[in-house]
C-alpha cells in the first residue's frame, strides 16, 4: 500500500476494502493505543479507547474531508475520549488542575508505580494531563510541533510551553535519581 | 513560530522543548538553528547533554502491547464491501428498490407502472369511446355493443 495516498487509502478504506482497512488500522492503531495508555495507564481502558476511535473513523470516513492527517485526527479523538474517562473518575476542573507533578496516584497506580521506581513510565505518568498529551505526541509518537498541537486543540506555543515543562520536570526527576545513586 | 532570525536563546529553548535530536526540532526553524549551533558549538554543548541524557531515558519506554484480538474486533466493524449487481440493470433496479428486490413488491408496482403507462397511451390516441368499443366488440365477432346486447 506504500504507493498510495492517505485519502486514496481512506477511500478506498470507507468502500469496504479489507486490505486499506487493514492497513490503516496497523498503521495508526499502535499510535492511539499508546497515546490512551499513556493517558489512562490502564491496558483495557485504552484498548477500549483505541476501538471507539476505529468505531468513529469507520463513520466518518465516507464523508472524510482531507483537512489533517488520519493520525492527528484519530490522535484529537483519543484524546478527547481519555480526557472524558479521567474527567469521570476525577470530577475537578481541569483549567483548575495546577501545573505541577501530581504526586496523588491511585491506589492501583501508586502499587505500580512501586513496582516500578526508576522507570520512564512511571514518571510520565506522574505528569500533569497536558504536558503528558504533549509529550506523548510529539516527543514520544514523533509527530510534527503543528500536527500535535492540531491534535490537542491548542497553539503551537502553548504546545512549546507544555513541552518545555514536562521535559524540565522529567530532567528534575532523572537529576534527582541520579545525585540519589551518588 | 517560523522565526527568520534565530538566536542564541532560541536554539536554547528548541533543545529544551524537542530535545537535542535535530530531526524532532521544527522543520522551519531547524536549518537556522543547525547552522547557529555549527558557528558555535560550545555554547549549546551542556544543554545538549542534558537533552541526550532525558532523551535516551524517554527510548527506555516500555509500554504494554494491545492485545491481538483488538485489531480483529476493529476490522470487524469496518464497513462491510457494497454487495455486487449482477445484471446490467442493477443501478436502476437499485434505484427503485433500494432495500434489493422482493418480487411480490416488485410485480405489484410493475403492474401498476403498466397500467398507468398503457392508460397514457390510450387516452393520448384520440380515439373516442366509440372506436374503441367497436374494435373491443369487434374481437367477440360482433359488430357494436348494441348488437351484442340485442343478441342478449
Amino acid at each position: 500500500m506504500s504507493g498510495i495516498s492517505e485519502l486514496d487509502q481512506i477511500t478506498r478504506a470507507a468502500n469496504g476494502d479489507r486490505a486499506a482497512q487493514a492497513a490503516l488500522v496497523n498503521r495508526n492503531m499502535p499510535i492511539i493505543f499508546r497515546v490512551a495508555y499513556r493517558m489512562l495507564q490502564d491496558r483495557a481502558e485504552a484498548e477500549d479507547v483505541t476501538q471507539e476511535t476505529f468505531l468513529r473513523a469507520w463513520k466518518t470516513l465516507p464523508t472524510w474531508q482531507p483537512k489533517a492527517k488520519f493520525s492527528t485526527w484519530a490522535c484529537t479523538v483519543a484524546l478527547n475520549l481519555c480526557r472524558d474517562r479521567l474527567r469521570k473518575k476525577k470530577p475537578v476542573l481541569m483549567d483548575e488542575v495546577p501545573e505541577r507533578i501530581d504526586t496523588a496516584l491511585r491506589p492501583e497506580q501508586a502499587l505500580a508505580s512501586q513496582q516500578a521506581i526508576g522507570r520512564i513510565e512511571s514518571k510520565i505518568a506522574a505528569l500533569p494531563e497536558r504536558q503528558r498529551e504533549a509529550l506523548s505526541l510529539c516527543a514520544l509518537e514523533g509527530l510534527t510541533n503543528i500536527e500535535a498541537a492540531e491534535a490537542m486543540d491548542v497553539s503551537v506555543r502553548a504546545l512549546e510551553s507544555l513541552l518545555a515543562r514536562a521535559r524540565r520536570a522529567l530532567r528534575a526527576e532523572l537529576n534527582a535519581e541520579l545525585a540519589g545513586e551518588n | 513560530m517560523t522565526d527568520l532570525t534565530m538566536t542564541p536563546d532560541r536554539v536554547l529553548e528548541l533543545i529544551a522543548m524537542y530535545g537535542a535530536e535535530t530531526g524532532a526540532w521544527p522543520a522551519d526553524e531547524r536549518d537556522a538553528a543547525l547552522a547557529l549551533l555549527s558557528a558555535s558549538p560550545d555554547q549549546f554543548t551542556a544543554a545538549l547533554e542534558q537533552a541526550r541524557a532525558l532523551d535516551q531515558m524517554l527510548l527506555q519506554e516500555a509500554l504494554p502491547e494491545p492485545s491481538p484480538a483488538l485489531s480483529e474486533a476493529i476490522l470487524a466493524s469496518a464497513p462491510k464491501p457494497a454487495p455486487v449487481r449482477k445484471n446490467a440493470f442493477g443501478g436502476v433496479f437499485g434505484l427503485i428498490f433500494p432495500q434489493g428486490v422482493r418480487w411480490p413488491a416488485g410485480a405489484a408496482l410493475a403492474s401498476l407502472l403498466m397500467g398507468l403507462v398503457g392508460g397514457y397511451s390510450y387516452a393520448s390516441t384520440g380515439v373516442g369511446y366509440d372506436q374503441a368499443d367497436a374494435a373491443y366488440y369487434a374481437s367477440f365477432g360482433v359488430d357494436s355493443g348494441e348488437d351484442w346486447l340485442v343478441s342478449e
